[in-house]
């Protein structure tokens, strides 16, 4: 038996209404526990002049699978520049906007995140995600997998398949791929490029299959819900990056008909057509869209300036930008008449009139959205920067005055009409803590994660409290995970194997005969008999890490 | 995962489901029996006259393993004892090679950490040509397409420099397995000559594969009417009309059929297929699809890309990780003295073992390459995923992971196995 007190100092715990209140957080076993003050324990943490938080978690960061690797590929001249020393604890990797799995797990550690998921997990290529996610060390992880681009179902929905029917494919989708939740990228836009077409509006029919994505998202939000997953559909809407999508985000929002859905890097979807240059900012629109549908949450997926790499699985878009690529060299692939990505690298840059409007709209939607429960803090790693910058983005949402000057630095224009200017919310460590804990733990069901309640799971992150947030998070004096100390002082000390998350779902068993017959035996990609990856082998690909199923009962609509 | 054993006691077994791990494509509609006696493997169905041969070369995969399977020098060993005189050897090196790479993923993750330790250049048995298409990628990108894409929308498919029938003859059973794909599909041979008995066409204009290739390229950016005079009518001329007509058109390269001199060729080959698709992709729809990456070439490629953030052909050490793919080439670095001792892995063939060289080496093979390897190396049996270990390894399009499965249960271990006891038996 192992016990741990960290005391003296102030604790950050939204999910269990403490605001900052000096308190101990105790730790057996693992676990949180109520451990008397006057009992001796294994290790006592002098935390004076700290905040304490639950180990950060994201829910959106293209962390493994495919396309990471493409762009670890793609970029070698960017990769040479940003070898990490490795040390005792450290293999050698990678850091920089695409970073080996391993550099991934060693600075998400030293920020004081335990937890990260892949959001764009393509069916054909589940288990080398699983296989990648297992190599990201110290974070337990897991990954929505794509649907809604899939021939299959397209082809279902184009002849008005029952919804059980869909449900039961959803379903058996997750269980084949060891998923957390379901994601749709361009709703029918990725398989509509496959057949040529170069836009798909939310209620623009497919060329081939006469479909639109908004009956894409109403099907695939009712599986979702019908299944009953925690997390609701993860949507990247139509139109991404595109002047005026504003119309299509919103469009998506109506979709949903009241269902739940999560929409993903809204930055990337809320943009309109007013001023001279035909691009403005929408935040306010997608801000009180949000405000007035409780049934809709969002993350942002903020940039930030310099070098980085976009990676996508939708084709379309990707295509479509390639001219914008820097340096000038892209990835395109058609992935198994099921999904397709784009790697795209890109440098934002504070002078670029775009680029700065991007950057205010995604501060905007952070500040300008009421319910801290329902946004969630992300730069889509890597498209809007690496997630090595957010103690960067946090000093910029709690600090207005290192907000005024960063804004003081853009393209002239954006630094004298943004309306940032205007906006004098500055974010509390209560916030911060639900939107990098407690609300992405919620959104995916994550009980015993994002908080730091008797019998949760010890994933601590213990920070120095300095008024400079960003050197703040930037360096913890301590992080546990599941109580074992893996970062003192700033530096990896341990690099435990984190745990996989995945979603058990009841679902029609008949379906796989349907899907395998439908395939020609081979359902995402590979013959019928392993189309299903067990737990033994997900264990093997996840490097023997612990396998941490969550069960979901089915419900009515 | 389980594993297959057929209790049958006749001469020959039941057929038994198969994913076959011995070229790129790990076709897995495949079925193989095993006869009890000697323990030969045999391939159930015809389908693939590489899959029957490999087979055939695993004789007597089911005897039983003497207790000394493994060779220090001359001397048999056990493999304990071989595994503690590698650890002792590996460490002596100052700047060790890991070649050959013949494994799959979950060796590829022992051999990092085990290249990390030691800090090994690590190269493919088939590093130049993997490099063919890594380099084109760093230079200029790709746009790739998959087995099942290419079955069900390609309309016309160009095999550029290469009729894969002869090494990879899995291919167009695979394309065909599941119905015709597009009723008006057509296959051009691009300075490649058309198999004896199709249909297809095979073209040769220039004196070799890039100089076609730059021809197609310039004529498909152009009218055929705004082609020189002297092109238009040519056969590139009407192939370039006839990509610009398709709706899903894929150029089909192999990386072995690429030329290997000088170093940069087959990527110039391959950076030219990806201009001519990308200018496709402006106004219809077309996509490039290689055909490499066997005996864990790409597997082994994907895990270290993953966990080094650079591809193979790098140099893995704490100080210090170099990736490139010019100077990281094994065999340059065997004949040039740059590297002072050889850790070779084939799990896959028997018939691979290293380079002659005077070089000191540890050897991790099948029992079945045991005779083939220098008297002085310490050689250490392994067991192949597929056959009688399970593992992962990756399609030729990259994107599937495979899984593979042991038709048998094996007393050797595997080379995740045995590498991770080198380690340990250094620390």
């Amino acid at each position: 038996m192992t016990t741990l007190r960290i005391s003296g100092g102030r604790v950050f715990d939204p999910a269990n209404g403490v605001d900052g209140a000096v308190q101990d957080v105790t730790v057996r076993d693992g676990r949180i526990a109520a451990i008397d003050s006057r009992e001796r324990v294994d290790e006592e943490i002098d935390a004076s002049g700290c905040i304490v938080m639950a180990g950060g978690i994201d829910l959106h960061s293209h962390i493994g699978g495919g396309k990471v690797n493409l762009a670890r590929l793609l970029l070698p001249e960017l990769q040479r520049q940003q070898v990490l020393r490795s040390s005792a604890v450290e293999l050698p990797s990678c850091g920089g906007c695409a970073p080996g799995t391993l550099a991934t797990g060693y600075r998400y550690a030293e920020m004081g995140y335990t937890s990260a998921f892949e959001p764009a997990m393509v069916g054909a290529n589940a288990r080398q995600a699983h296989l990648e996610m297992g190599d990201v060390p110290i974070l337990d992880h897991g990954a929505y997998v794509m649907l809604g681009n899939d021939e299959l179902m397209l082809q279902w929905l184009a002849e008005g398949a029952d919804p059980q029917q869909l449900r039961d494919y959803v379903g058996w989708t997750i269980h084949a791929t060891k998923a957390m939740g379901v994601k749709v990228v361009n709703p029918a836009g990725i398989s509509a490029f496959k057949f040529n077409q170069r836009k798909l509006d939310v209620d623009e029919p497919h060329v081939h299959w006469q479909i639109t994505p908004r009956q894409v998202i109403a099907a695939l939000a009712r599986a979702v819900h019908e299944l009953g997953l925690a997390h609701p559909l993860h949507i990247h809407a139509s139109n991404l990056g595109a002047a005026g999508n504003i119309a299509s985000t919103l469009a998506t929002i109506a979709a949903l008909d009241g269902l739940r859905g999560h929409l993903t890097h809204v930055q990337f979807h809320s943009y309109g057509t007013e001023g001279p240059k035909k691009f403005s900012s929408a935040a306010l629109a997608l801000a009180e869209a949000v405000n007035a549908h409780p049934n809709v949450s969002i993350d942002v997926g903020q940039i930030l300036f310099g070098q980085t790499v976009t990676a996508s699985g939708d084709t379309m878009r990707q295509h479509a930008n390639a001219g914008y690529a820097s340096p000038r060299k892209w990835v395109g692939a058609d992935i198994e008449a099921n999904a397709g990505c784009g790697v795209l690298p890109f440098r934002y840059r504070e002078q670029s009139y775009v680029n700065a409007l991007q950057w205010s709209i995604g501060l905007e939607l952070f500040l300008l959205v009421n319910d801290p429960w329902r946004i969630v803090l992300t730069t889509d790693h890597p498209n809007g920067a690496p997630f090595t910058s957010y103690p960067h983005l946090i000093r910029l949402l709690m600090d207005k005055p290192f907000r005024d000057e960063q804004l003081a630095r853009l393209h002239p224009e954006v630094a004298a009409q943004s309306a940032l200017r205007e906006i004098q919310r500055e974010l509390t460590l209560s916030e911060i803590a639900i939107m990098t804990r407690a609300a992405p733990a919620r959104l995916l069901g994550l009980a015993d994660r994002g908080q730091l309640g008797v019998g949760a799971a010890a994933d601590v992150a213990v920070y120095r409290e300095q008024a400079d947030a960003e050197a703040m998070f930037s360096s913890p004096l301590l992080v546990l995970k599941d109580g074992e100390p893996v970062v003192r002082q700033g530096r990896v000390i341990a690099t435990p194997v984190g745990g996989v998350h995945f979603a058990q779902v009841e679902f029609d068993a008949a379906i796989e005969d349907r899907v395998a017959r439908a395939t020609h035996d081979h359902p995402l990609g590979v013959h019928r008999r392993y189309a299903v990856i067990g737990h033994d082998e997900l264990c093997a690909c996840c490097n023997r890490g612990r396998l941490l199923p969550s069960a979901f009962e089915a419900q009515a609509l | 995962m389980t594993a297959m054993n057929p209790s049958s006691s006749t001469a020959a077994g039941q057929a038994m489901a198969w994913t076959c791990p011995f070229c790129c494509l790990l076709c897995d509609d495949l079925q193989v029996r095993m006869f009890a006696i000697p323990g030969a493997l045999c391939l159930a169905g015809g389908e693939c006259r590489e899959a029957a041969e490999a087979l055939a070369a695993w004789g007597d995969a089911g005897a039983p393993l003497s207790a000394r399977p493994a060779r220090i020098g001359a001397s048999a060993a056990t493999i304990a004892d071989a595994v503690q005189a590698a650890a002792e050897r590996l460490s002596q090196w100052r700047q060790p090679l890991f070649g050959g790479l013949g494994t799959d993923v979950a060796g590829a993750r022992a051999l990092y950490r085990l290249a990390a330790r030691t800090g090994a250049i690590c190269d493919h048995a088939a590093g130049r040509a993997l490099m063919h298409g890594v380099r084109a990628l760093q230079d200029r990108g790709a746009f790739t397409t998959t087995l099942i894409e290419l079955r069900s929308r390609a309309d016309l498919i160009v095999c550029a420099g290469t009729a894969p029938n002869g090494a990879l003859p899995g291919l167009w059973r695979r394309l065909g397995r599941d119905g015709p794909g597009p009723a008006d599909r057509r296959i051009v041979y691009l300075h490649a000559d058309a198999p004896d008995g199709t249909q297809a066409k095979g073209i040769r204009q220039g004196p070799d594969l890039l100089a076609d290739l730059q021809m197609l390229a310039a004529a498909v950016q152009r009218p055929p009417d705004a082609l020189p005079a002297a092109a238009q009518g040519t056969p590139i001329a009407e192939l370039a009309t006839a990509l610009r007509a398709a709706r899903y058109a894929v150029f089909v390269w192999e990386a072995a059929a690429l030329p290997a001199e000088p170093s940069d060729a087959g990527a110039l080959v391959v950076e030219t297929i990806h201009r001519i698709v990308n200018h496709l992709n402006l106004h219809t729809r077309a996509a490039m699809f290689g055909l490499g990456g066997a005996d864990g070439a790409l597997a082994v490629n994907h895990t270290f890309t993953w966990l080094a953030g650079v591809p193979l052909r790098s140099r893995i050490a704490a100080d210090a990780l170099q990736h490139d793919p010019w100077r990281f080439d094994a065999q340059r670095l065997i004949e040039r003295g740059a590297v002072d001792g050889l850790l070779w892995i084939s799990s896959f063939r028997a018939d691979q073992p290293p380079p002659a060289s005077d070089l000191p080496k540890i050897v991790l093979g099948p029992l079945a390459m045991a005779p083939a390897v220098d008297a002085s190396a310490v050689f250490i049996p392994v067991a192949t995923p597929g056959i009688d270990a399970p593992g992962h390894l990756f399609r030729t399009d990259s994107v599937v992971a495979v899984p593979l499965e042991p038709l048998f249960a094996s007393e050797l271990p595997g080379v995740d196995a045995v590498i991770s006891r080198i380690h340990e038996a250094m620390t």
